[in-house]
């Protein structure tokens, strides 16, 4: 009990990254959500994209909808951070066409555990 | 009688003292007190060896490598390339190191000036008439002259003048030939009269013109013929199949074990990019020391044709369609589960491993089935497969140097053993061995008393009344080998008790310490020991008598069992690598990876447990064996206890520990009561000569369905029968 | 300068090449065998009643178990027998001596006196090494070429000579010199050659041995020592013994 406590108190303590409150952080989302929204047409062309405009910003859209459920301003704020250093990496070109393709990849299919399908899967040893 | 060939006798001396070295054969051990010991200084480090050591064992004792041509481990001494010279302390002349003996209180001088001069001036020679076509050459990366030269040779060439030229040979479709490469050290002469026994390789001419071939056009007919590639230290002998495909230093190399014949020969096996490029000899001084037999080094390219690489499964027009291994295996696990007991059977073939065959049995048993055949009969009456003793060769490879009389009955070891054969071959060369043959007149690369080919004459040693029994009782230390072939035969039973009673009469007879086996089987194929030790039934006589619902066979390709011998509503599976004889009658196929492609154990003829590891990955859906029948028994609902290999292993381990014991040979015994229980056979021996299937050299090539699949076999098979030109192919060089 | 240097690696190309041993020209060629209708396994060849007797005479000098040693005394028998050696008598000079046929090709092929190819029945052989050669055997190598129409190596159309130029035969003291068949003719001129010839043809064989009239090989300007009689018994021994 003690402990939850100290946990409680050193929560409140703590030092805010950017955003004072919920409502900052959100403009900040909102903010890193419009210049995403508006760098995908120029992404598209100078990465030489083999996709449309609209698929980059639905997957645009996509990813931020993954974490929505996000409602710790800190938190918030440390994925606006992550989100704007992967824009100024593309912006920059610091990228290349298949880690752009990267975020468009499906996810993987976990490796077979079982030995049926590890046997229908190939030569696993 | 004298057997050693003119050749070796050059250095008798040396060659007898060959023993003293631990590393080399036991056949020329000679006892000596330890108070005879030399002393002789290498570099003037001190070393004591026995009288009659050469320099070159001496310095190889204290690990000093003399660079050498001629001079081999397993053949006699010819002293002709000189590239061995050192100097000794005070000699007037370097002395050639591998046909020297050492004398008290030399010190010899392996790094000297004068020695080095003398290898340079000897390479010097040597290259003056080597062609310089190493960017051409198949040797290149593993030539001892090139490796030689960079380390003695000197650094520019004084040669202006023109280079002999010499004619190559066509000896047949395995060697290729480039003679204007031969440097003439006669290894190859030497290894085809010692150890093949075929005299067929000289040197003709003399001087500058000399060379080595037959003189007139002939094939270099031997079943040891592809050695002579790994003997020969230039380029002058190659592969022919090998030839511009790979380089040594391309290609991975997996030490596995071969599965063509019984003897489970070490092997090497080099791969590029998922192919087997070749298959190289391993050393092991118990099993095959450093040779291979032809089919084991030539038949690698069946590996890669007439393969089954999908599961397949016979649609309603008769038709062998692919499908999926869901498919298939769903299907098997369906035939299976409508069947109880004795409905069904198995038969394993003769390239099984033996997680493949427990897989099977755990599988089939659990079924309540103890329908588990091997296509290989072993008389079961008397004390059949339950003595071990009575279905190994118990005296093992390595024996037959100690063993002074060998009686062989109905085998041709020559094409069923070549390896065993060439033991047999070297005892008889050095140990003074007498042999004697029940069987068919074959040419065994040796002399031999051949006592007659009727069982009759069986039955007379047995009861004594033989002239040979005089001979096999002065025996000190005797042994009997009798093939698997001749225990094939309705009378095998028979024959096992006859040869059961002349081993326990000159066990008897020869008073040798309790320890000596004298019974011994050799058998043909490679899985057949572990099948037994496993409980397989020897023979498909069961199916026969009671034909199952359900067939599976296991690698089965003998064609033991037609489609006649089964009702018309049977379902037939076949587990296997190669479309071959027993896939056609099959429901299903299920395709399996060969002994390249798998971790598979196999017992030797002797008990021997030795493993094959993966060398490339089996072709296409081909998977392991006992993971097939891993799979099937999870889809049949008796799901097997074990998913991986070493669960396999240790289930191996369960049912007989030996299985595992790699490299080690369980020791066998009970031979007075498997002689006591074969007394009880009442079996009449038959009037029908004993004539082993393989009787000369076109049988013993394709006798499996790896080598019924290869085209080099096919070719030798060819050349033998219409001559080396059948097979010809134009020079690509 | 690289003309010159062109000139000495093809002069010295060309000395190569004329380096032949003596095997090449006369006792067969090659060291292979190629079947030909004149010598294949199946020529005919078997060894008279007699020669068979001498071939076991010869066998019996050698212990059991050391047959092979009989290889060159029986090759030479079977050499003697038929002219030269077919592959056929090899074979069965294999047969008789119950060694592998190559064992007996190796040496067949080693020894130059061999002859692996048909010769014919007057086998000339001129020495022409240094000490022969400093004596003019060239003019007597002339001689025959032009008496016979032959070149080195060839043989006459009727069969009955064969030229052949050879190593030293041991007989420089006498040279120049040619051996014919087994008989030595010593000392020669271009006419005596000729007259050899000449007699072969006609069917006689003439006398062996030097021309210029002196004994055997006995100094050509007369003896210069050991000219007086042999002294006799007691000759230099003290007078009181």
């Amino acid at each position: 009990m003690a402990s939850s406590a100290a946990t409680r108190t050193a929560a409140k303590a703590v030092k805010p990254i950017f955003s004072s409150d919920l409502q900052e952080a959100r403009r900040r989302v909102r903010e890193l959500y419009r210049a995403w929204y508006r760098e995908v047409p120029s992404t598209v062309h100078v990465y030489q994209l083999d996709i449309s405009a609209s698929q980059c910003r639905d997957k645009v859209r996509e990813m931020f909808d993954k974490n929505k459920h996000v409602t710790d301003p800190r938190v918030m704020d440390m994925l606006v951070i992550k989100g704007k250093m992967e824009l100024e990496e593309t912006i920059n070109v610091w990228k290349q066409k298949t880690h752009i393709m990267r975020f468009f990849h499906e996810t993987e299919t976990p490796r077979p555990t079982d030995f049926l399908s590890k046997f229908y899967h190939g030569h696993d040893p | 009688m004298l057997r050693l060939p003119t050749l070796s006798r050059a250095l008798a001396g040396a060659a007898h003292s060959k023993g003293s070295i631990p590393t080399s054969n036991n056949v020329r051990t000679s006892v000596r007190a330890l108070s005879n010991l030399v002393e002789v200084f290498v570099d003037g480090m001190p070393i004591s060896v026995e009288p009659g050591t050469t320099v070159l064992q001496a310095c190889e004792k204290v690990g000093v490598q003399i660079p050498r041509f001629c001079y081999h481990d397993r053949l006699s001494v010819a002293g002709n390339c000189r590239m061995c010279l050192v100097e000794i302390e005070k000699a007037p002349k370097p002395v050639a190191a591998c046909a020297m003996p050492v004398m008290k209180g030399w010190n010899i001088l392996t790094n000297s000036e004068k020695t080095r001069k003398a290898r340079e001036g000897v390479m010097e020679f040597l290259l003056a008439n080597h062609p310089l076509d190493c960017p051409i050459c198949d040797q290149g990366g593993e030539c001892d002259l090139q490796d030689q030269s960079m380390m003695f040779g000197s650094d520019r060439s004084r040669f202006a003048e023109g280079k002999r030229a010499v004619e190559d040979k066509n000896i047949g479709p395995l060697i290729k030939t480039i003679m204007t490469r031969c440097i003439q050290c006669t290894r190859c002469v030497r290894f085809a009269s010692e150890v093949a026994g075929v005299e067929d390789l000289g040197t003709t001419g003399r001087g500058n013109d000399m060379q080595i071939g037959t003189y007139v056009e002939k094939m270099f007919l031997s079943e040891m013929s592809g050695n002579v590639i790994d003997l020969c230290p230039v380029g002058a002998l190659t592969s022919k199949p090998y030839a511009f495909t790979s380089r040594p230093w391309e290609t991975r190399k997996t030490e596995s074990i071969d599965v063509m014949d019984a003897v489970g020969s070490n092997i090497v096996v080099s791969t590029r990019g998922g192919e087997v490029m070749r298959i190289l000899p391993r050393l092991n001084e118990d099993v095959n020391e450093e040779w291979i037999s032809d089919k084991t080094r030539f038949s690698y390219d069946g590996l890669k044709r007439q393969r089954l690489t999908q599961p397949m499964v016979k649609d309603a027009s008769g038709q062998l369609v692919n499908t999926s291994w869901e498919d298939v295996l769903t299907r098997v696990a369906g035939a299976l589960q409508g069947v109880q007991g004795s409905e069904v059977g198995a038969i394993a073939g003769g390239m099984v491993d033996a997680e493949a065959l427990v897989s099977l049995k755990d599988l089939l048993n659990r079924l309540d089935s103890e329908t588990l055949c091997t296509e290989e009969i072993f008389p079961m009456s008397g004390a059949g497969t339950d003595l071990r003793s009575n279905y190994l060769l118990n005296s093992r490879i390595a024996g037959i140097e100690e063993c002074d009389h060998l009686l062989l009955v109905g085998t041709n070891p020559r094409y069923e053993a070549p390896l065993f054969n060439t033991r047999i071959r070297k005892s008889w060369l050095h140990n003074e061995l007498q042999v004697a043959l029940v069987g068919h007149n074959v040419d065994l690369s040796y002399s031999y008393n051949h006592l007659g080919e009727s069982t009759q004459v069986l039955q007379e040693i047995a009861a004594g009344t033989h002239p040979f029994c005089k001979v096999l009782s002065q025996a000190k230390t005797p042994v009997v080998v009798v093939g698997s072939s001749a225990l094939q035969r309705e009378d095998g039973a028979a024959i096992l008790k006859a040869v059961s009673a002349i081993s326990q009469n000159a066990r008897a007879s020869s008073g040798v310490e309790e320890g000596w086996k004298v019974l011994n089987v050799l058998h043909r194929v490679a899985s057949q020991v572990a099948a037994l030790d496993m409980g397989y039934k020897p023979g498909v006589d069961a199916i026969r008598k009671n034909p199952p619902k359900v067939l599976f066979l296991l690698g089965a390709d003998a064609g033991c069992i037609t489609k006649a011998d089964l009702p018309k509503d049977s379902f037939i599976i076949y587990q296997g690598h190669h479309g071959d004889v027993g896939a056609p009658m099959a429901d299903v196929i299920l395709p399996s990876a060969a002994y390249t492609e798998k971790y598979g154990t196999y017992v030797n003829t002797e008990g021997r447990a030795q493993q094959t590891r993966v060398a490339v990955t089996a072709p296409g859906m081909a998977r392991e064996d006992w993971k097939i029948l891993r799979a099937i028994s999870e889809l049949a609902g008796v799901t097997l206890p074990y998913d991986t290999l070493d669960e396999v292993r240790r289930r191996l381990a369960e049912v007989s520990p030996n299985l595992v014991r790699y490299d080690d040979v369980e020791e066998a015994n009970y031979f007075k009561q498997a002689n006591e229980l074969s007394k009880a056979v009442n079996q009449s021996l038959l009037g029908a000569p004993l004539v082993p299937p393989q009787l000369t050299l076109k049988e013993f090539y394709m006798t499996d369905s790896i080598s019924r699949a290869s085209q080099t076999m096919a070719k030798c098979v060819k050349a033998v029968t219409e001559g080396a030109e059948a097979v010809d192919e134009p020079s690509i060089c | 300068m690289i003309s010159s240097l062109a000139l000495r690696s093809l002069v010295s190309n060309a000395v190569r090449s004329l380096h032949q041993t003596a095997a090449r020209a006369s006792a067969g060629g090659m060291f292979v065998h190629r079947d030909t209708p004149s010598n294949n396994p199946e020529t005919p060849f078997e060894f008279t009643q007699e020669n068979m007797k001498r071939v076991e005479a010869i066998m019996n000098n050698y212990p059991e178990g050391h047959k092979a040693g009989a290889t060159i005394p029986v090759l030479d028998l079977a050499q003697r027998q038929h002219g030269w050696l077919p592959i056929s008598a090899m074979n069965k000079v294999a047969e008789i001596l119950d060694v592998a046929p190559m064992r007996v090709y190796e040496v067949a092929t080693f020894y130059t006196m061999f002859l692996r190819q048909p010769v014919g029945k007057y086998h000339i052989q001129i020495c022409t090494t240094t000490p022969c050669m400093l004596c003019d055997s060239d003019s007597i190598l002339e001689a025959i070429k032009n008496k016979l129409g032959i070149k080195v190596g060839e043989t006459t159309t009727d069969k009955l000579f064969t030229l052949s130029e050879v190593e030293c035969l041991g007989a420089c003291v006498n040279a120049p010199m040619v051996q014919i068949n087994d008989n030595y003719y010593e000392d020669l001129k271009p006419s005596d050659i000729e007259q050899i010839i000449d007699e072969l043809k006609a069917g006689r064989v003439p006398l062996p041995g030097p021309r210029n009239g002196r004994f055997s090989c006995e100094p050509a300007g007369g003896l210069t020592s050991l000219t007086e009689p042999p002294p006799g018994p007691g000759f230099g021994v003290r007078a009181d013994l």
